[in-house]
């Protein structure tokens, strides 16, 4: 008997593997560090972690990996998911170690770097069984890193998470029951057999597995979860959530329709999915309307980036799944940079939450308020920001892919969505707006990563490398 | 050749150090800024005159350069390619030299603000009007949006108005951008304004001219997608709404004169008669409106409805002759509409209203203030020696002789009513009997002289000959 991991590429995992190793490190250097030196420790081996699993990550690209008998496969576009999820990560740990004191409660950075690796098993995930891993290892530690925090929007949230979380997962499950059943394997390879494009099975498993895709995804109609739960979190948390969750499963979702479908079923298979990401971005922005929370505000916000991802994705081409990771990475860069934001004028208590708080920042803060506006410019796709060019990318694959209805909503989404967050801007720089709030004195930390966001945002418009140019895509 | 980037960055780099660079505390209490904060106020206006005279001086300097780099090259190729078109040139020009007259009489709270906005409109503007690259050209649409939102945001009248604003623009943005990936698609690259390539045919095409061109009448404006315009007009400050009419307003029909007209002549062509229908409304319908209005910067606003009217039959014309009047009317009524704002804006910071009702008899003891506007109005209402004549007498020959009748009609009826509310605004301003209880009832500054002279002169000088603008 040959056990699996005699056979193991380890060299595949050897990112994961650090991440995990290093989470492990926090959690035991946590207990020699004191209340204050904590956030230091988790967050300076925690960044070395996050650097050496991301320069490991960086070396297999372009080269093909794989691990437990082809069940995990990096080297191509998984590679580039797991090098966003390590940004977010890192972004998330920094977001840590600014909140106030009350917020943060020890283990919170160990479990949000396992949830990482979970995000980056799903990446690399190349069978069924490897897929549900990352799944419920990401989930796992986001249970209970909502209800971290002792407040009750907070454990609300972690309830709601887990329970419809769950419910995602059982459609998820099923479908790869089924999906098991049509082809005796669980490799998602194995699915590419024109034979499968009768057997009912396949249909039927395949749209289960779809629907906990979208549920993950949050799309329309299953993103109600989303704006609560977002709420609900600490700040930190919904940053991460907010970027890792989605590249997780858009790289599954990525590696579904790029590699494991039968010939010719693609289209009809998938046109649900494309409805409903053309859906969501126009519920997702007309959601943003009402908020007066900026959390539940990035939350809709999501929704609906998540519609124009897919847009990209639609009609499954080669570029358009570069375009897809472009926008992704760049909508890491201003959602994070907008968290930093938050968590620089988040005192004791998370006010950076409420947009109440960002009155009259302009004459406080003037940086501070530059850079919350190039982050919600780029959120809204105006120039210069990497969101305008990216709109460009993604409008003209579905312009290529002879999906231009999805366009077409795209831009009335976009239109939606520009009182939205115009009207943030507006809060910070209007005179009329009333008496400015009190900010809290400067946080080194979270301007800083604040400044390298927005600093990425605008250069990845203009530097002509651009994804794009440079991603020498492999599968 | 390395001016032309310099000549669009400058303006952007400037005016964000005067924002960023450190203030006193209490800038622009108003109406009592502090010193310091007037002594900031008059270095940001001779520091953001010296910086639009700049740019006039390197526009002039490299007026055939060109300057390209790389942007994309997947799915289009796109690049960073800067160079006047010879219209562009002129309207850039025009650019510089209305920003350089706004500034100087800048007298706004948060003076130093206002002239950062107003240097970083100028810059972006003229990455619009400098841009060769179509995927550059939506950028720098998008970006010269967002000086005059917070223009009105801060400096406005009515909140609303910024969103009215923002929200119709940027939808014609959106609208261009969707417009401009299809056609790099469709085209292969978007570096075309002002090469001479095929024009642009297929099943798209006419979808793609129609978010070109729901775009640039938005921005024009034309009726009925002129609301956003008489609230903004009315709501920014002068030295703003002096540049936004004067300049702004003008990148719709460019973008008519250097994108539809040459890759989409078809459609143009095709659309002529609803483009003349709609165009001969707003010349109507404005003139109508101005004669009505009672507050003198709405009469002007709605007069802008005309005038730009009268542009767009000219160019849906397709008439080379009509075209090159566009051009003269495009520079003419860029110089007297800036200068008509700009001395209503003297009138209302003295008098502190501009309701054509309260005002009046300023013309007897203020010889300069009654002449500039003078010179403006009669500009604006096409006086043989003055620029926009020449622009109106040669595209309603253009149009005749393009076979279109009617419009010409309709454009005359509106020159005719163009005096009427041109000469009542005149009257009701400066001549009749003094108002005694107006506050100052004071002549222009040596400094508004300066401000206003190089516009009225350049509408005499370009009324006079015009052959400059001709010869393009």
């Amino acid at each position: 008997m040959t056990l699996p991991f005699v056979h193991a590429d380890w060299s595949a995992v050897v990112p994961v593997g650090i991440v995990a190793a290093t989470a492990l490190f926090i959690l035991i250097a946590d207990f020699f560090a004191g209340r204050e030196g904590q956030r230091y420790v988790s967050i300076g081996i925690g960044l070395i972690g996050i650097a050496a699993a991301g320069y490991f990550a960086a070396r297999q690209f372009g080269h093909n990996y794989d691990a437990f008998f082809g069940g995990f496969m990096v080297g191509g576009f998984a590679t580039v998911f797991q090098e966003i999820i390590l940004l977010a990560a890192a972004g998330s740990l920094i977001l840590y170690a600014t909140i106030g004191a009350p917020q943060r409660v020890a283990g919170m950075s160990a479990i949000m770097l396992w949830s990482a690796c979970g995000a980056m098993l799903m990446a690399g995930a190349a069978n069924l069984m490897m897929i549900f891993l990352g799944l419920e290892l990401l989930s796992l530690g986001l249970y209970a890193l909502c209800a971290a925090v002792d407040r009750k929007t907070a454990r609300e949230s972690a309830l709601k998470y887990l329970i419809l979380s769950s419910t995602a997962t059982g459609f998820l499950i099923f479908g790869f029951a089924l999906l098991f059943g049509a082809t005796g394997s669980i490799r998602l390879a194995d699915l590419v057999n024109p034979y499968l494009a009768t057997s009912p099975y396949f249909w039927i498993g395949a749209g289960m597995f779809l629907i906990g895709i979208v549920f993950k995804l949050s799309l329309v109609p299953f993103h109600t979860w989303t704006p609560d739960v977002f709420e609900g979190a600490p700040l930190p948390v919904t940053a991460f959530m907010s970027v890792v969750t989605k590249a997780g499963t858009l790289a599954v979702f990525a590696r579904f329709i790029y590699a494991a479908l039968p010939p010719d079923t693609a289209e009809g298979l998938l046109l649900p999915v494309w409805i409903v990401a053309g859906i969501s971005m126009i519920a997702g922005n007309v959601g943003m309307l009402a908020q007066e929370n900026l959390k539940r505000l990035l939350g809709y916000s999501g929704v609906a980036q998540i519609g124009y991802i897919l847009a990209a994705l639609a009609g499954s081409t080669p570029l358009g799944l570069r375009y897809a990771l472009y926008y992704l990475v760049a909508y890491a860069f201003m959602n994070l940079g907008a968290f930093a934001v938050a968590a620089a004028i988040s005192g004791e208590d998370e006010e950076g939450a409420q947009i109440a708080s960002y009155r009259g920042l302009a004459r406080r803060r003037p940086w501070l308020a530059a850079a919350m506006t190039v982050f919600l410019l780029a959120l809204a796709g105006l120039p210069p920001t990497a969101g305008f060019l990216g709109k460009i990318l993604i409008l003209s694959s579905s312009v290529a892919s002879g999906y231009v209805w999805l366009g077409a909503l795209l831009i009335i989404g976009t239109a939606i969505s520009l009182y939205a967050y115009a009207k943030v801007i507006r809060v910070m720089y209007a005179h009329d707006a009333g008496e400015a709030h009190a900010v809290r004195p400067f946080v080194p930390l979270a301007w800083v990563s604040a400044a390298i966001c927005g600093v990425f945002v605008i250069a990845m418009t203009f530097y002509p490398l651009t994804p794009s140019n440079v991603l020498p895509l492999v599968r | 050749m390395a001016l032309v980037p310099i000549t669009i960055l400058l303006p952007l780099v400037v005016g964000a150090l005067l924002y960023a660079l450190p203030r006193a505390p209490l800038d622009g209490v108003y109406p009592e800024p502090s010193r310091r904060a007037r002594g900031d106020g008059w270095l940001a206006r001779v520091i953001g005159v010296a910086t639009a005279v700049a740019t006039f001086a390197m526009l002039v300097a490299e007026r055939d350069a060109q300057w390209s780099v790389r942007w994309l090259s997947r799915p289009f190729t796109a690049a960073f390619h800067f160079g006047a078109t010879p219209v562009a040139f002129w309207i850039a020009l025009l650019l510089a030299l209305c920003t350089a007259c706004a500034i100087a009489t800048t007298r706004v709270a948060r003076t130093r603000d206002f002239v950062a906005l107003l240097l970083m409109l100028e810059g972006t503007m003229l990455g619009l009007f400098l841009a060769r690259d179509l995927l550059v050209f939506a950028l720098f649409w998008d970006l010269m949006l967002l000086p005059v939102f917070f223009g009105l945001l801060n400096w406005g009248e009515h909140p609303a108005t910024a969103w009215r604003y923002f929200i119709y623009n940027f939808a014609g943005g959106l609208t261009l951008l969707l417009a401009t990936a299809a056609f790099g698609v469709i085209y292969g690259s978007t570096d075309v304004i002002g090469r001479t390539g095929a024009p642009l045919v297929g099943a798209w095409a006419p979808w793609i001219f129609a978010g070109f061109a729901f775009a640039f009448l938005v921005k024009t404006p034309i009726w009925p997608l002129h609301t956003w315009m008489p609230p903004t007009y009315s709501g920014l400050p002068p030295p703003m709404v002096a540049v936004v009419s004067a300049v702004q307003s003008k990148a719709g029909l460019y973008g008519l004169l250097a994108i539809a007209l040459p890759l989409l002549p078809n459609y143009v062509h095709q659309y002529a008669l609803p483009l003349m229908v709609l165009a001969a409304v707003s010349l109507i319908y404005g003139a109508v409106v101005a004669l009505v209005q009672n507050d003198a910067k709405r009469v002007v606003a709605y007069s802008s409805l005309s005038h730009l009217g009268l542009i767009v039959i000219a160019i849906a014309s397709l008439n080379p002759l009509a075209i090159k009047g566009a051009i003269v009317y495009i520079v003419a009524h860029g110089l007297f509409s800036a200068a008509l704002f700009m001395v209503l804006g003297y009138v209302e910071e003295r008098e502190d209203t501009r309701s054509l009702l309260r005002l009046g008899g300023l013309g007897w003891k203020n010889p300069r203030l009654a002449g500039a506007l003078c010179i403006a109005a009669l500009a604006a209402l096409g006086l043989p020696g003055l620029a926009g004549f020449v622009g109106e007498l040669v595209i309603l020959i253009g149009v005749y002789q393009a076979g279109y009748t009617w419009p010409v009609v309709v454009a005359l009826i509106a020159i005719i009513l163009a005096s009427a509310y041109l000469i009542r605004l005149y009257q009701d301003v400066m001549n009749g009997p003094e108002v005694e209880d107006l506050p100052v009832r004071a002549d222009l500054s040596w400094v508004e002289g300066l401000a206003v002279a190089p516009l009225l002169f350049a509408l005499v000088a370009l009324g006079v000959d015009p052959a400059p603008l001709l010869r393009l």
